[in-house]
Parts: structure tokens; sequence; C-alpha cells
């Protein structure tokens, strides 16, 4: 497990590191050729002591052959107690002569095996099944040397040997054969001293050629790292990062264009920022200054309405016409200057400690006769505690106002359900109806500006189409989150998630956002 | 019969203003500039101001400021603005309350009833809060047997405080017994109030010793 972790933390960086990976295959790369270079040297030295020592092998046993030819000179083949003596002679005379000090011999009667008179020495380490039948049927086959490498084992260890193998006829025409190992330990030790140098060299190459990438990659990559700096810089919006230019090379080129990049992209957000606060202002503008003269109207109008019973009947519904799009138009102007307040990010929340049960009961009591007069019926899951969490009230109790609102207009007379839960880190409200709920377009589009459900239905309460533009304002403001579910005819879900303080994030909701099923 | 000044520069909204007051039973009367209010106010002597902060001469702020000098008069800013800076320094300059535009002529009427009405009359008893004394009948307060001058609202945000010591009152239930309002209105109205009140009775405003802030929670008069 431990291990595991540190293997996805070694992978994270190496996929995170261009330098590392650039590093990573450099070395791969150059560790595979000194291998491939190593291999190729290790066996071609490795041939070349094995055919030397072959050679010298074979020209040794030219001279024993001669030093045994020399042994039998005097030798009559009458004498028979001369001839024994002679052969029992043969095997220390070859074992001492020579350069090589590991040479083992074997003078062999070719004849039928049980000739007491021939005798068939060896040296006394000689393992005679190295001798296969088939190599003796090459030996008497020819009168030439024949040679074969084998394997002999000296002191436990297994190390490779020439046997070299010839015919011979001592005197009277007896056939023998004269088998002569020469083993090839110092070759072997040799070839492994060459071996180490060539890791051991290999490594410190390798080890040389991982330093020097590292230094060339680190120079190179800088430029790209300062470029992504800075381009992070400007990313969070220090606009007036640039990237230092030096030399004329690729590099200098790619910090020139950054910074022209950068350049005018800061002029093209510099206007566009102008623009938008220019469009803000005027909107708050607009907004301030309709206020009085639509103080002086309403007022106005609201004596007119009081008045009303004083008035024949078409003057009096003009004025009850007059005086409700008065208050809607009071209303449009209200969710405007809210909105504008938001653009420019003036809105400062007033937090205090409060029962989410409290605010969602005040907000239930003011919408009742509403939800009467549409015959719908409200109903409230709570848990029994207080759920206490730090809020600006009044932005909270718009917001439920404003689902409540919405979903007692769209749930065509089906009970509208209202929940409320809490968890460690936050509190929720949700808020569902099963009437005509949204598609997924028009989900999609639930919390823009001035945007309505279904524009051929009847609008009934006459919201401004601002509400809940206003409302995920509120709650991102309180650093909740306002989601929605829906299918058409199935309803709609609206859940309202807030951190329980200020100073705490949420980590998940203690709501499902989830339609109500038919069960 | 009451007395309120208007002081208002668009000619159609304080016309209707007055009509919609004489109409609810109050007597009016009207300065149209910030360097006529003072005069007219000296002259008439009302007992509630209407306050528009954006005047020609003299703003709302600095009569504010004026008024305050030598009155406890209420006064209830009217604000186009909703622009929160400039309601913050007309509450600090020492306006009792405020009423956005456009607003209802029964809201209205209703701030300046609130205002109007006077403190419930208690048994006579003397609440001693550190070294405050407040006469709950004459609503004197002495500081050290200094007579401190506070404005009625003041008066009765620092009774409603006492009369309960080291009980908390959230910023809406002093909103609600204080200024009477029964519906959510700006906390910030507390804040800016209490704030005056300490620059009164507190020693060192900074660290106060008789009203104390609860944090998340609201106010409570401090320990005796």
């Amino acid at each position: 497990m431990f291990i595991g972790r540190i293997y996805k933390a070694a992978l994270g960086r190496f996929r995170s590191s261009l330098q590392l990976r650039a590093l990573a295959y450099t070395v791969a790369l150059s560790g595979s050729a000194l291998v491939l270079l190593g291999g190729v040297l290790s066996f071609s030295i490795g041939n070349g002591l094995f055919s030397t020592r072959t050679e010298q092998a074979e020209l040794e046993s030219h001279r024993a052959t001669f030093a045994v030819s020399r042994v039998f000179s005097g030798v009559t083949g009458t004498n028979q107690q001369q001839l024994s003596k002679a052969i029992a002679e043969v095997v220390p005379e070859l074992e001492s002569i020579g350069v090589s000090q590991t040479r083992q011999v074997a003078f062999l009667y070719s004849g039928s095996k049980n000739s007491k008179k021939y005798s068939s020495p060896k040296s006394t380490n000689f393992d005679l099944s190295l001798i296969t039948t088939e190599f003796r049927a090459r030996v008497l086959a020819t009168e030439d040397i024949e040679s074969q490498t084998v394997q002999i084992s000296r002191g436990g260890e297994s190390i490779p040997a020439i046997l070299i193998g010839q015919r011979f006829e001592v005197p009277k025409g007896h056939p023998y054969e004269l088998y002569l190992v020469y083993d090839m330990y110092n070759e072997q030790q040799t070839l492994g001293f060459v071996q180490r140098t060539l890791v051991l060299g290999g490594l410190v190459t390798l080890m040389i050629i991982g330093f020097f990438s590292f230094l060339v990659t680190s120079w190179l990559v800088r430029p790209v790292r300062d470029a992504a700096e800075v381009s992070e810089f400007i990313a969070a919006g220090d606009l007036d990062r640039r990237l230092p230019v030096r030399g004329s090379d690729v590099i200098a080129v790619l910090a020139t264009s950054f910074n022209h990049m950068a350049d005018s992209l800061q002029e093209k957000i510099k206007a566009m920022r102008q623009l938008s606060t220019m469009q803000q202002r005027f909107v708050s503008d607009v907004s301030h200054e309709l206020r009085t003269p639509l103080t002086t109207m309403k007022l106005t109008a609201d004596y007119l309405y009081s008045e009303k019973e004083n008035f024949d009947d078409l003057s009096k519904r003009s004025v009850e016409i007059m005086h409700s799009q008065m208050d809607r138009f009071d209303q449009l102007l209200a969710d405007l200057l809210e909105i504008s307040r938001y653009d420019a990010a003036g809105v400062k929340p007033q937090y205090e400690v409060h029962d989410l049960n409290g605010i969602v009961g005040s907000a239930l009591e003011s919408i009742q006769q509403f939800a009467d007069s549409k015959g719908v019926y409200l109903e409230v899951e709570i848990p029994s505690g207080a759920v206490q969490c730090e809020v600006d009230v009044v932005r909270i109790e718009r917001i439920l106002n404003n689902l409540l609102t919405n979903a007692i207009e769209h749930s065509e007379g089906k009970p509208v359900k209202i929940r409320v839960a809490q968890n460690e880190t936050a509190v929720a409200v949700s808020v569902t109806d099963q009437g005509i709920g949204m598609n997924d377009a028009e989900l999609a589009q639930a919390f823009n500006r001035f945007w309505r459900a279904d524009p051929s239905r009847k609008r009934t309460t006459g919201g401004t189409g601002l509400g809940l533009a206003i409302s995920i304002e509120d709650a991102q403001l309180h650093s909740g989150v306002l989601e929605v579910t829906a299918a058409p005819n199935l309803g709609a879900c609206f859940r309202l998630t807030l951190p329980k303080r200020q100073d705490v994030a949420i980590e998940d909701s203690p709501l499902k956002l989830a339609l109500e099923t038919e069960s | 019969m009451f007395k309120i000044l208007i002081v208002e520069d668009d000619d159609a909204l304080r016309e209707t203003l007055e009509i919609g007051l004489r109409s609810n039973g109050f007597d009016v009367c009207q300065a149209a500039t910030g360097t006529d209010a003072i005069p007219v106010f000296e002259k008439h002597k009302p007992d509630l101001v209407l306050l528009d902060l954006m005047l020609p001469g003299k703003n709302g702020i600095e009569i504010c400021h004026e008024l305050r000098q030598t009155s406890g008069v209420p006064i209830i800013m009217l604000t186009a603005r909703t622009d929160d800076n400039d309601m913050i320094r007309g509450l600090e300059a020492g306006a009792d309350d405020y009423v956005t535009k456009p607003y209802k002529i029964e809201v209205l009427v209703s701030r300046i009833k609130a205002r109007l009405r006077p403190i419930k009359q208690v048994q006579h008893t003397i609440i001693k809060l550190g070294p405050i004394e407040i006469d709950t009948l004459s609503h004197e307060v002495l500081r050290n047997g200094k007579r401190v001058s506070l404005t009625p609202l003041e008066f009765k945000l620092l009774l409603t405080l006492a009369s309960h010591p080291n009980e908390v009152f959230s910023r809406e239930m002093l909103l609600e017994q204080v200024w009477e309002y029964t519906y959510k209105a700006d906390t910030r109205l507390v804040n800016v109030h209490v704030q005056r009140l300490r620059s009164k009775i507190e020693e060192d405003q900074e660290d106060p010793k008789l009203v104390l802030t609860v944090r998340g929670w609201g106010y409570k008069a401090g320990p005796e």
C-alpha cells in the first residue's frame, strides 16, 4: 500500500514534469545504447579470448604429440615391460610440459577393453565422461587433431575448457587415443573482469549523461516554465506580468510573441471591463433615477386606490389596474437594482446565527395565502431540533420565497414538499413540486435572467423573471449552492445547501436532489 | 397633531407626500433645499423629520449632523440610493431609520408612528448598569452622576438592553422591540445605533464594557 502510494506519487511527478520526462528518456535511451555496446564488446572480447586459447591449445597439442613420440622413440614393440613403462610415462610427461599449468591428460587404449598388457593412464582429475562417444568416433575417424569445448568443474565451479583428442599408435601398431583438457579459467577470469569494468564504466557514463542532460534540460525548460508561471499569474488576474526576452533565439521569439499576446489580451480585457462597468453603472443609474418619479406615482396610485370606492366603475377598474401594475414595476425595479448591485460586487451580507427551521417557517407563513388560493398543499418535513446556520436572513428568506412561489405556480395543484436537514458542515432546504417540470434545455436556462419556464403560460404572480437569478447570487454569496433537477410533467426539485458557518466549507448536502417518486 | 418636516427637492414627490401624510392625519411643513432645512426646522419645531439624502445646497448627511447638535428629534431618511455607504453615513450622522424609494405611504406612516410612539410607561425605577443610571420615568441617563444626552431611540435601545442584563438580544429582536419592525429589516440599523450608543455611554468605545457584542448572535447589556 505504502509502496503503491510512492509509485503513484512518482508517476504523477513523472507525468507533470517535462524535465523529469526528458531526463528519463535520455537516460533510458543512452542506457540501452550502452547495454548494446557493452554486449557487443563483451561478446567479441570473449570470442577473441576463446579462439586465442583454442589456437594455443592446438599448438600445444602438436607439441604434446611430438613429446609422446619421443617417449616411444626408443621402445620396440617386443619388449613388453619397456612398452608398459613408456605408456605409464606419457601422462606425467605431458602434464609437466607446456606453458599451461593446468593441462589434464588421458592416454587411452583403443583396443579391446580387457587387455591387461595395455593400461590406460590418465591425470587423476580427468573426468572421462567428458569424452562422449560421438567425439571419440570423430577422433578415431581422423589422423588430425579434434577439438571441442566442454564444461569442467574446478573447486565446485563450472568453467569452460577445451578438449583435444588425437589418435596415436604405440609401437607394434597398438591404437591409443591421447586426450588433453585445457581449462579456460584465466580467460574466464579476464572476461569477468572486462565485463565488470564495462558495467561499471557504463554506469558512470550513464550518470554523467544524466547529469549533463539535467543541466541541458534545465536550461531549455526554464523559459517554458517561466512562461507557464507568467501565464498562471495572468490567468489569476495579474495582467501586468510579462516574460523577460533574452537574446534572439527561438525562446526569445516565444517570449516576444507571448508578451504580445498578453498585451492585446490586457487591452481587450480592459476595454471589456470598462464597457461592463459602464453598463452596470447605467443600469444602476437608470434604476435610481426612476425611483423618485416612481415613488411619486406609487404614492399617488396608492392614494387613488384607497379612494376607489368614490369612482365610477370604469375609473375604479383603471385605478385597480394602475395600482397592481405599479407594484409590478416596483418589484421589477427593485430586482434590477439588486442584480446590478451584485454585478457591481457591491453586496455586503449581514451574517447572524439563525434556526433554518424558523426561517422556513416564516417563509411558509408568508406564502400560505398564495398556496391556498392555488389549492396547493404544502407538506413540510423538518428535523425536530434547531438547524443553526450563519446566514443573512433577509436573503435566505428571499430565496425560499422565490422557490416556494415558483413551486406553487408550477405544481398544477399537486402538493409541494419542503424538506430541511443538516449534517456536520452544511444545512439544506429542498422544495419539490410534482407539476409541469422542465426539460433539459429549459433546465439549463432556469437561472438565467428574465427567462421563464414556459412563455405560453399565463403569468399569475407577475414575477419579474429575475427571482432565480437573484437567488443563485444570494446562495453564492453565502458560499452555498442552489441546484435544480427536473423532468417534464414530473416536477422540479430545487435544493439550497448552505455552510453551517461562514468559515466552514460544505462537504456534501444533507438532502437529496431528486424528484418525488409516484410511490 | 404631530407636525412633520419634509425635506425633499422633488416638487411632485414633496407634494404627494404632503397629501399622503395629511390624509393620514399629520401636520406638514416643507423644505425644498438643504439650506432651507435648518431654518424651517427652527421655525416650525416639527416632531419628526423626513429627510431626503440627495439635496441641492446641503446634503442630508450634513443636515442630520446639524440637527443632532441641538435636537434628538426622530429623523427618517428617504433614500433613492440604496447605496449602502450613503445610508450608513446617514445613520452614523444620527438618523434613526430609513425608508427606500419607492415606498408605500402605509409603510412610511407606520415608520413615522413607530418613531413618534412614546416609550411604554413602566414603573419608575432607576436601572443601574455599571457607572450608568437610567431613570425609567424622566428618561434621564446619568454617567457617574453626569447627564448623558441620548436621542429617544438611543434611550429606548439602552432601556431595552439594560432591563434584561446579560440577556442576549438578536438584531431582529432589537429591530422588533426598539424600531417596531414587524418584518425583516436591515440589521445594520442596530449595528450603527449600538455604535452611537456606545460612543455616548462607554468609557472606551473600542473596548465596550456595557453594551457587549455576542458574536453571531447579537448584543447584551454587560455585567453589572
